[in-house]
């Protein structure tokens, strides 16, 4: 009680909020008036800067003015300046905000409004309901905000919630006369209301509270609190050691903590030799899937935790972000015995003579230029070595780590020019994207090589000379024993040759606009530009429209929809041609990688030709029925190849983790190629991929910390060989419960992501979900068993707080396209999903498993506005339908893409204000580019969906869709729901459904 | 020399073959595990034997069939169909992307076939024997 703020402790709240008072809940009123998104907040600004201002007397109410729009009171024109969100601001709240606003200037104050946003997800999910339902009763949507909506337009009001506004005002309410929102706003004195205003917001609180059970069930409330409380305090701070039970049955999951860091690294003290911040390796570079590591083989299979590494080496620095630290002198201190590089966890023995590796143990020279300035020939201090001090850190690699002199960049485009590629556009947007892009391709030495192979029935290659200002088009029709038609200037540096590859790539897409040809050879094309650049290496980028039906490693259109939904359907989802396994192998031996974009119309069999990236360290991408006419396809094409032309690469590529004796990686997941037990070979590393690896435990490890060093040694696209080493370095522990409260609940569910994907490819889809479920069953067991120690059937379901959200996100999988039983879903799409799945670094994965979720017709004042950390972002909602307003206009987004859903009852001015239509009947559901409107609304809305565009790793620019929650087409809101994932949809249980099976297996089972 | 004698005398010799060409698999496993190969060059090498390994033993145990060697017949039968049910799954040849995964599951196979072949060995030998001695 003591965390109370002042102001609160006035209050005394109602008995049955006590044992539910952790902090956050004391302090809420004022969260809630920082955040600004309160009804009353937006009230002029007016009157709180004059101090006071005269009371609309309560009888005003938005009845009336409806009747009545030129009588509004003063207040309205200010309100309507300071509210651009769609928030309810109702008539009646006039009065009360008054008095909110005399003190919240000063509150504001307080707090800049930089904290209003940032630490968001320190608040658990009641807040931010409580929030949006005060928000909600605090007056219904305001369908008609007479400022803005001057026409009549929006005359048109939509009491949708009367019986819930009655069932849930507050004592404190003046039920000003007929029951429509405007009643359950106070209408109090100004004397009062500051008082008031804090206990209402604490009964919308124990409104909420009661109703979901927050977080802990009545019989052990009290401790819940406290544990709560500790919780509360404990994040973001070090000593989160001890378990936090959390009920999960009837709670609502808290989607906000799915941002929130994982559990702390409780390293022993001094561990590192330099006490630097940068000493551990941060999650987004490598995360463990749990934080101290079981001591004994044992003890990890009796958690039943998977072991496994998430790696994503090669991520992209947004900006604020550290770049990697380099290490220039060449001078790379490693172990004699097992190759570790030095790093901030050794110990410097005899004076720092020596150093003993923390992996193996062994004692190791320091090299004797180790302390060293080579620029100022002077002694340096070497504890200012950037490999002491980062655990990410770039060692620039002498000439003993190259078998070859550096390669430059190779990119070989292999387009398809048939006559379906032709029609869709496809040919023409991506001639003119590599045109545009010709700049930002990775070309700093000047020594990047471009080549265009264009196929249909028969190859075409362009022989560039740089000396001709004309490209010189040679044609082979020999499919099956493939040469090239001259030994030089297929392949050409792209400074010297620019003008001539600008005059191809600009008459590209006229040039094949007349084709009749149905039919690709891309087999040969491959082999063909395996040929042109395999003495080099470098990347093959493939530009499919249709599907390869001749030569070589030809396709059949096999979709077959009646096997959709069977057993049968994992034979669809695998590669039908071995001919593209094969071929990749070939291309990683010769450092060769392939890029697949998709953009057929029609069945692509993107399981087989998946297959060439998936080995090579590529990535697909799939644009289903693209169509270049629709300017959103090719908006998004165009976006997302720019992007990855323009991002940079890593080149010949390999990667090895090490980790401390006892340890041993087991499998691998992601794209690449595994040459030896523990060497994954990447002929390029595309950035923000991520790799998962399985840890095995081989023997008991008997020292405190163990060490997972991973090195990537490639070469920069720039031309110098580096080594990128990542040391992460965990504690050990023997307590059960110790590695549970350490548990990473994103990492786990990104490696069971990857598991549950190779184990639908390797078997059925029916196997991997029933293994992600029993291993939740598992999980979940054990932790009844092992840790709370309860016998028998309880009607709890308990795990940890640091595992709570991962029921939730294994039954975003269960409920993934990817993995999902459904009959209705095209293989392509699956096998897309499934790359996505297997490829996507932690920041993107969670979001596309658990899609995150707004509400903008009642969003924040200033959500959609620049803050201090860039745009402000609305409190993101609970993947239900219930959250689902009639009156409502949300977001919903996945990464991949956006969805807006309009309810039936929209007010139009919200329609007009978005999408620049009179009504909702108006509004065309589908594919749309957002317009730039000039209203604080549209502009607030861009900004989000800019936000969420840009925010991610990753080069994907996501379709934007509308969706109507009546009319429209009925696919897409069926897709659009099928997001909801908390929801039961037909084959699949909701949350508390799938809780509640949950809890059964772990009754009956014995652990 | 008698028709069965020379059919198990052989048999004796195929089985010698199999067992060796079993013994070199084992070994390039082990290899593989230490790194002293590349998975490409393992499979490639390995992928020529695995066909005419399986025709050696499909045909051996033809020659069975067609002897009327029932019990000989018996015991090649279920490798024979193990062989034929692989082949119709195409999984008969290694994969160098899936190999490290599949790498426990090859040795346990090898060796099971090696010991197999043994026993086939002894017991061809033995039948080799029994028919020189029925003979004489």
């Amino acid at each position: 009680m003591s965390n109370i703020p002042p102001s609160q402790s006035p209050l005394s709240r109602p008995p049955p909020s006590s044992p539910n008072s952790r902090p956050m809940q004391a302090t809420d009123p004022n969260q809630q008036i920082q955040r600004g998104p309160s009804p009353y907040q937006s009230t002029p600004l007016g009157p709180a800067q004059s101090g006071i201002r005269p009371n609309v007397p309560p009888a005003f109410r938005p009845g009336n003015f409806q009747q009545t729009p030129s009588g509004r009171p003063l207040s309205y024109p200010n309100q309507t300046a300071m509210s651009p969100t769609y928030q309810v601001m109702p008539a009646n709240s006039t009065s009360p905000p008054a008095v909110e606003n005399l003190e919240s200037p000063s509150q504001r104050s307080d707090t800049p409004p930089s904290t209003s946003h940032k630490p968001k997800r320190l608040y658990p999910k009641e807040i931010t309901e409580a929030y949006t339902e005060s928000n909600t009763y605090g007056g219904q949507y305001q369908p008609f905000n007479p400022a803005v909506a001057p026409g009549g337009i929006g005359q048109q009001v939509q009491p949708p919630a009367i019986d819930q506004n009655a069932y849930q005002q507050p004592q404190f309410f003046t039920p000003a006369g007929d029951q429509n929102y405007q009643a359950t706003a106070p209408s109090m004195t100004p004397a009062h209301y500051s008082q008031q205003y804090n206990t209402q917001q604490y009964n919308t609180q124990q409104y909420n509270t009661q109703q979901y059970n927050t977080q802990q069930p009545s019989m052990n409330a009290s401790m819940g609190g406290l544990t709560n409380q500790l919780n509360n305090m404990n994040l973001g701070g070090h000593s989160q050691t001890q378990l936090i039970n959390v009920n999960l049955i009837g709670v609502p999951p808290n989607v906000g903590d799915l941002d929130a860091p994982p559990p702390p690294i409780n390293l022993p003290p001094n561990s590192s030799v330099t006490q630097s911040d940068k000493a551990n390796c941060e999650p987004s570079y490598k995360r463990c899937t749990f934080n101290s590591v079981p001591a004994t083989a044992s003890l990890l299979s009796k958690s039943r935790l998977p072991f496994g590494l998430i790696i994503t080496p090669y991520r992209s620095l947004k900006e604020g972000d550290e770049p990697v630290p380099v290490v220039t002198d060449t001078v790379i201190a490693r172990c004699r015995r097992c190759r570790t590089y030095i790093n901030p966890f050794v110990n410097f023995v005899e004076g720092g003579q020596k150093w003993r590796c923390n992996l193996c143990f062994l004692l190791n020279e320091v090299p004797s230029q180790f302390d060293w300035d080579l620029q100022t020939s002077q002694q340096a201090n070497r504890w200012k070595r950037a490999e002491l001090n980062h655990a990410v850190v770039e060692f620039v690699a002498p000439t003993e780590y190259m078998v070859r002199p550096p390669q430059p960049p190779v990119y070989l485009f292999v387009i398809d020019v048939s006559f379906p590629a032709v029609q869709s556009g496809a040919v023409a947007t991506a001639a003119k994207t590599i045109l545009e892009s010709l700049d930002r391709i990775p070309n700093e030495e000047n020594r990047t090589k471009v080549g265009f192979i264009t196929v249909d029935t028969s190859l075409h290659f362009y022989s560039l000379n740089s000396n001709s200002s004309e490209p010189q088009m040679l044609v082979v029709s020999d499919l099956e024993d493939v040469f090239l038609p001259q030994p030089d200037d297929l392949l050409v540096n792209l400074t010297e040759a620019r003008s001539v590859v600008e005059s191809l790539l600009s008459r590209l897409g006229d040039m094949f606009k007349d084709t009749h040809t149905v039919g690709n050879a891309l087999g040969s094309a491959l082999l063909a530009g395996f040929k042109l650049i395999s003495s080099i290496g470098g990347k093959i980028v493939v530009l499919q429209s249709s599907l390869p039906n001749i030569g070589p490693g030809q396709l059949k259109a096999r979709e077959d929809s009646k096997a959709l939904g069977t057993p049968k359907e994992s034979a669809l989802l695998q590669s039908a041609e071995p001919f593209y396994k094969k071929f990749a192998v070939d291309c990683s031996r010769s450092q060769v990688c392939v890029d697949m974009f998709l953009l057929g119309s029609q069945y692509s069999d993107v399981a087989t030709l998946s297959c060439c990236p998936r080995y090579t360290g590529g990535q697909t991408y799939f644009y289903p029925a693209f169509n270049a006419g629709r300017s959103e396809d090719a908006l998004k094409f165009a976006h997302e190849f720019a992007e990855f032309l323009a991002s940079p690469i890593a080149l010949e590529a390999v990667m090895r983790v090490r980790a401390s004796k006892g340890l041993r990686m087991t499998s691998f997941y992601g794209n690449f190629f595994v040459r030896q037990t523990d060497l994954l070979a990447l002929p390029n590393v595309s950035r923000d991929h991520s790799y998962a690896i399985e840890v095995s435990i081989e023997e008991n490890i008997t020292t405190p910390t163990v060490c997972f060093q991973t090195a990537l040694l490639h070469t920069t696209c720039f031309g110098e060989r580096r080594i990128r080493v990542l040391t992460l370095s965990l504690p050990v522990t023997n307590s059960i419960s110790e590695l549970y409260s350490s548990a990473d609940q994103i990492a786990i569910s990104t490696l069971l992501a990857n598991k549950a994907v190779e184990r639908s490819l390797s078997s059925k889809l029916e196997d991997a979900r029933d293994a992600l479920t029993n291993k939740l069953i598992d999980i979940l067991g054990v932790y009844k068993s092992a840790i709370t120690g309860s016998q028998g059937a309880s009607p709890q379901l308990q795990t940890c707080e640091n595992l709570k959200l991962l029921p939730l996100l294994a039954l975003g999988l269960l409920k993934h396209v990817g993995l999902r039983a459904s009959s209705q879903i095209p293989t392509d799409l699956r096998s897309y999903a499934m790359c996505l799945l297997t490829t996507m670094p932690s920041q993107l994965l969670i979001p596309y498993i658990h899609p995150r979720f707004y509400s903008l017709h009642n969003m924040p004042i200033d959500a959609g506005t620049y803050g201090p950390d860039g745009i402000i972002m609305p409190p993101s909602l609970n993947l239900s339908s219930e959250k689902l307003e009639r009156h409502g206009a949300y977001l919903l987004e996945d990464g991949q893409n956006i969805f807006i859903w309009l309810g039936r009852q929209v007010v139009p001015q919200l329609c007009m204000d978005l999408l620049n239509v009179r009504s909702y009947e108006e509004v065309r559901s589908g594919k749309v580019t957002l317009l730039q409107l000039d209203n604080p609304f549209s502009q607030q809305v861009n900004a989000i969906i800019g936000k969420t565009r840009e925010s991610r790793r990753g080069v994907y620019y996501p379709h934007l869709y509308i969706v109507k929650e009546d009319g429209g087409d009925p696919s897409l809101r069926l897709w659009f729901l099928s997001h909801i994932i908390e929801d039961r949809t037909d084959t699949v249980m909701s949350y508390q459904q799938w809780l509640g099976h949950l809890k059964d297996k772990v009754n009956s089972g014995s652990f | 020399m008698p028709g069965e004698a020379l059919l198990f005398l052989f048999g004796t010799i195929m089985a010698a073959a199999l067992l060796f060409m079993m013994v070199f698999f084992t070994i390039m496993f082990s290899d593989l595990e230490c790194d002293y190969i590349n998975p490409i060059d393992l499979c490639n090498k390995l992928n020529q034997f695995v066909l005419p390994e399986m025709l050696a033993h499909a045909f051996l145990g033809f020659a069975f069939f067609i002897n009327g060697s029932w019990i000989a017949f018996a015991i090649n039968a279920p490798l024979v169909a193990f062989n034929v049910q692989k082949i119709s799954n195409n999984r008969h040849m290694y994969d160098a992307t899936e190999i490290f995964r599949t790498l426990g599951q090859h040795k346990k196979e090898c060796f099971i076939k090696l010991g197999f072949y043994l026993i086939c060995f002894f017991y061809y030998l033995y039948r080799m024997i029994v028919a020189l001695i029925n003979e004489s």
